[in-house]
């Protein structure tokens, strides 16, 4: 190969569709290349299509959309295939990094189990139709000489943001309607209610390096959170500064974040905001001036609560609460943090309300916890969801209010805990359409299934959940040509949908490519930097994969509110469900991938297979041991799964982990392992009117089976060998601390 | 290795690099793992199945041991760095962290150095069972979180897996790294017998034939192959970037740059705990984090002047000289 070829390979690295884009979105081409018009068994590489260098890897930056972070991507093509994901170094949210979970993305594009043409239900079960008939009934449904309009018609989907978000918001208002339910099981939507009334900003930003101390009451900040890679690195600076951070985790279930801290606490479900309280107090001790300048009714609160009254609580020893208190105070500022085992109860908002209240107390707003602010395009920033939206939908259906529903980007038949019937429920509406890329359980009970373009292969922009300092869109491009020819992009059919309303002012977009490319070429000049031309700008903003935008400078306005708790009474014979996230298998949606499936559980090790964790205690109680199936009951249903021991769990607490069981979704996920969250009791958020996922109680029973456990790891200790070393944070202080190693 | 190499050449190969024996080295990669840094997040482990071909196995071949995981996180729940100190305060420390636990524990020696340690030393007393958090107080939990241990192939200059092969499908490569060769392989197993790491994975079955099914196999890299039954294969320190990075280098008549590539496990790690380089470059981040630890290739014994550095290899008393450092993890005690 000559010296020219590597300049040209170089250049070719990185690089936009932008020269392929139309032909990519526009057409079904194959990419392989015919000597001569219609002789495609024909190959050659003698004129290789352009932007293909046989046996080159060429990087094109997307988005990935695994789950809502909206983390930058490389994808990796050679010969017209996309073979592997890799972090986009430009990315201000995830620096170049991938978590497990981005990097399984190419087997959702690949999945062998994939939509491949629209189904309609006809006679009860679905069959495939062509589009045309798909869409002909689409117009006929929802058309404008179909009558629908206003409320009776409702977009179910996961969070969404950036030009498919607009579109989507514009739909909804040709249809002159307000419903668009928003789903997500793994949220933080109690903490962003806490956040708007405490701090007038739903998600402020969080400076993991300004802190000496995060003491996390269950937030899986690494783990099953809003931005698992943005906050690894955050995390990865605020280990290595100088005094090294200490994360104090208190939590029911260990977590991913918990397996990392310097004191992990196991504590009673739901008394997190009482000792959040009890460590304020103590904090507070002594300084009387700090106590005196409190309002009233929270001066009246903290005192109430001392240590030995949130001890006999929580069940945290009174000298735990003392060390902590002491080291919040010695280590300012720190950052307290709330998260799903927090959230997830009656009272949860209260209980994160008191955490949020013991940052204000320890002065941590404005030192660890910053105003956001908002990006100078706000119609693009993400639309966060919950599961006050599920609960609304089974709602909604029950009151036949609904006549139309289209659904994208949530599973809510899988994810729906069964006391809210919502599979019996949706059948009083009459036209279910859902767009997707598996077969899922909510495709599975629909009425049509149109097959949409994969991550991989389709276009958009996104704006990730939690914005880090420099606020990014980030571009999403097809890293190949679409896999099956009847499968259309979301942002397409959000399109022809407008088209269909008569929306005028989507009718000269041919497709989602040129309103995107439109869309940028309007952007103000401010965000386009250097760039000469629009072309040049789309051109750019491709190579690159996110255009950063300016930022509408915030500010935090703290407010105390009301906290109150019920009576905690003493512990039931009756144990805790924790329906535990992981980082992998995620809210269930990525049980179909194999590689996530093989991958063990971080705390367990557990793969492919549910699995029911329990304290030493409680199964010295129960007379089972690792492997023995055990039968987990609430009054809502049961599921039966092995046993794993361990130390990381309040012995009153049983965790189950989400993301199995699923009755649809393909070969690697169907009939697999059980679904914790069917069994979750209706309990409500009084509040925010999320479902409370932690405050479901469950008895559990031997079944009498037993098989080995299949975990993948070597042993549960070190059998004496320092296999993993540990020292102490002073030495550490000692040697490395400021010192810059490489 | 045949035999006659391994009769002549056996001294001389197991203490190469201390002796000045086997040193034609064109690189030396390395790698350091910072375990202060490591979440234990798992996504190491699926970046290298996604850019090494690894098959998925499934869950009944999983429980059979059979999962091909090059690099696996360990997740260990106790801290033996911490306890045998406590257990018997007179242990000899110096033996159980080069690698050799001692038989019994009355068979240690009171030589254990008063400098290792001193914030969890003065604990004293407790078994793992009788743990105490870093407040003192007893407690049945796992305080101090959990310890996670990232495992790839050591890629020892002594490598014990290499000496064995009866017919050379395992070597070590002018760039310092232990080589499979899948063509010659037999399968007799003997590496993985003898690697002490269990770093290892043997084909036992075709894999192929189910791990891919249309179209998942378009994901596969075509830049290595997939094996088959019969054959032992490991991590390669994705032997194929390296590859490509010395080809370019080459063509541009240049040297490798440091961070000018990384394997896909360094690539991916979203806290940054992995670093990869040419060991060969004193410039280079590697080397500069090995020698900050004073850890160095091809010794024996080390011979650390401070103690209270992190940088330890695994099984060191073992003497396999690996290629990867790890850095201790720290909690505040």
């Amino acid at each position: 190969m000559s010296g020219n070829d590597i300049n040209r390979r170089d250049f070719l690295k990185i690089l936009g569709w932008s020269g392929v884009g139309v032909a990519v979105a526009g057409c079904d081409r194959p990419t392989t290349v015919t000597l001569e018009e219609g002789k495609e068994e024909v190959v050659a590489y003698l004129q290789p299509e352009e932007y293909v260098i046989p046996g080159v890897g060429v990087w094109f930056a997307s988005t990935c959309q695994q789950c809502p972070a909206g983390c930058g991507v490389h994808g990796r093509v050679r010969e017209g295939r996309v073979l592997k994901m890799e972090g986009n170094p430009e990315s201000p949210i995830n620096k170049g990094k991938l978590c497990q979970m981005g990097q399984a993305g190419v087997q959702g594009h690949y999945n062998p189990d994939r939509l491949k043409k629209p189904m309609l239900r006809k006679g009860g079960a679905l069959a495939e139709v062509s589009w045309e008939e798909a869409l002909a009934l689409l117009e006929q449904k929802t058309g404008s000489s179909s009558g629908l309009a206003g409320d009776r018609f409702a977009w179910f989907t996961g969070t969404v943001s950036g030009h498919q978000s607009v579109l989507l918001s514009a739909h909804l208002a040709a249809m002159g309607s307000k419903n668009h339910f928003i789903h997500e099981t793994i949220n933080n939507a109690v903490v962003r209610a806490v956040n708007q009334d405490m701090l007038g900003e739903a998600m402020p930003r969080y400076d993991l390096p300004a802190a000496k101390m995060i003491l996390s009451f269950g937030a899986d900040l690494v783990g099953a959170g809003a931005s698992p890679v943005h906050f690894a690195g955050e995390y990865a600076k605020f280990r290595t500064g100088s005094p090294r951070g200490v994360l104090v985790q208190v939590e029911p279930k260990m977590t991913l974040t918990g397996g990392s801290a310097d004191l992990w606490v196991a504590v009673r479900p739901g008394t997190e905001g009482v000792l959040a309280l009890g460590i304020a107090n103590q904090a507070l001790a002594g300084d009387e001036v700090r106590v005196a300048g409190l309002p009233e009714n929270i001066r009246t609160l903290i005192t109430g609560y001392n240590v030995e009254k949130v001890a006999g609580i929580t069940g945290v020893t009174g000298d735990r609460i003392m060390r902590i208190a002491k080291l919040l105070k010695e280590r300012s500022p720190s950052l307290v943090l709330a998260g799903a085992s927090v959230e997830g109860h009656a009272h949860g908002y209260q209980s994160a309300a008191a955490i949020m209240l013991l940052n204000m107390v320890l002065g941590n707003v404005g030192k660890t916890i910053l105003p956001s602010g908002s990006s100078a395009f706000p119609q693009m920033e993400a639309k966060a969801g919950g599961t006050r939206d599920l609960l609304a939908l089974a709602d909604a259906a029950d009151k036949k209010a609904l006549d139309v529903v289209f659904f994208h980007g949530a599973n809510p038949v899988y994810t729906a805990p069964a006391a809210l019937g919502l599979a019996d429920k949706l059948k009083n509406i009459p036209f279910k359409v859902v767009f997707a890329v598996h077969p899922d359980e909510t495709a599975m009970s629909a009425d049509l299934v149109l097959p949409i373009l994969s991550a991989h292969e389709d276009w958009g922009t996104h704006m990730g959940l939690y914005q880090p300092e420099q606020k990014s869109i980030s571009i999403q491009q097809p890293l190949m040509e679409r896999l099956y020819p009847d499968t259309k992009g979301f942002g397409d059919l959000l399109l022809a949908l407008l088209k269909a309303r008569q929306v005028k002012e989507y009718e000269p977009f041919a497709d989602y490519y040129g309103y995107l490319k439109n869309a940028f070429a309007a952007l103000p000049a401010s965000v386009k930097g250097d760039a000469v031309s629009a072309e040049d700008f789309w051109g750019k903003s491709l190579q690159k994969g996110v255009v950063n935008v300016g930022t509408v400078a915030g500010s935090l306005n703290p407010k105390m509110v009301e906290i109150s708790f019920p009576e905690f009474k003493g512990d039931a014979q009756d144990y805790y469900l924790v329906p535990s996230a992981r980082l992998g298998l995620w809210d269930g949606r990525h049980a179909n991938l194999p590689w996530l499936q093989e991958a063990p559980d971080q705390i367990s090790k557990v793969v492919w297979t549910s699995w029911v964790e329990m304290h030493p205690a409680t199964a010295a109680k129960l007379g089972v041991k690792e492997g023995d199936f055990v039968k987990v009951t609430s009054a809502q249903g049961a599921v039966e799964a092995q046993v794993y021991v361990y130390k990381g769990i309040h012995p009153q607490v049983i965790a189950v982990p989400m993301g199995q069981g699923h009755e649809e979704y393909g070969r690697y996920a169907k009939g697999r392992g059980v679904n914790p969250l069917k069994i979750l009791a209706p309990v409500i958020d009084a509040k925010t009117g999320e479902l409370a996922l932690y405050g479901t109680r469950v008895t559990v029973a031997q079944s009498g089976r037993r098989e080995v456990l299949v975990k993948l790891m070597g042993n549960e200790t070190q059998l004496g060998r320092k296999m993993v070393g540990t020292v102490t944070a002073s030495v550490f202080d000692r040697t490395e601390g400021t010192k810059n190693v490489t | 290795m045949s035999l006659d190499n391994i009769l002549t050449n056996w001294s001389r190969y197991r203490k190469g690099a201390e002796e000045g024996g086997f040193h034609e080295y064109e690189h030396q990669w390395g790698m350091v793992v910072d375990l202060n840094k490591c979440i234990g997040c798992n996504a190491c482990s699926v970046a290298c199945y996604a850019e090494n071909n690894l098959p998925v196995v499934g869950e009944k071949r999983c429980g059979k041991n059979q999962a091909m995981n090059w690099l696996r996180i360990e997740r260990y729940w106790d801290e033996p760095d911490i306890e045998p100190y406590k257990a018997i305060p007179t242990a000899n420390v110096d033996v159980w962290i080069e690698g050799n636990p001692p038989a019994k524990k009355t068979d240690l020696k009171p030589s254990m150095p008063s400098s290792y340690l001193p914030g969890l030393l003065e604990q004293g007393g407790q078994s793992f069972e009788e743990r105490v958090g870093f407040d003192g107080t007893k407690s049945e939990f796992q305080d101090f979180g959990a310890s996670f241990l990232p495992m790839m192939c050591q890629q020892c200059h002594a490598a014990t897996c290499e000496p064995v092969c009866p017919v050379a499908a395992t070597y070590h490569t002018p760039d310092g790294l232990n080589a499979q060769v899948y063509n010659r392989c037999i399968g007799s197993r003997y590496c993985s017998n003898n690697c002490p790491y269990r770093l290892r994975y043997f084909n036992f079955w075709s894999y192929y034939e189910d791990a891919w099914p249309e179209p998942l196999h378009m994901q596969l890299n075509p830049d290595l192959s997939v094996r088959d039954k019969g054959v032992m294969e490991k991590c390669t320190f994705c032997v194929q970037r390296i590859r490509v990075a010395k080809d370019m280098a080459k063509m541009e008549n240049r040297k490798v740059m440091d961070g000018e590539f990384a394997t896909a496990c360094v690539q991916t790690c979203p806290t940054g705990a992995l670093v990869f380089g040419d060991m060969q470059n004193p410039e280079s981040q590697v080397s500069k984090l090995w020698s900050y630890h004073q850890v160095e290739r091809g010794k024996t014994k080390q011979s650390k002047q401070n103690k209270e550095l992190r940088g330890y290899r695994i099984l060191e008393g073992l003497n396999t000289d690996p290629s990867v450092l790890y850095l201790e993890r720290v909690r505040e005690v």
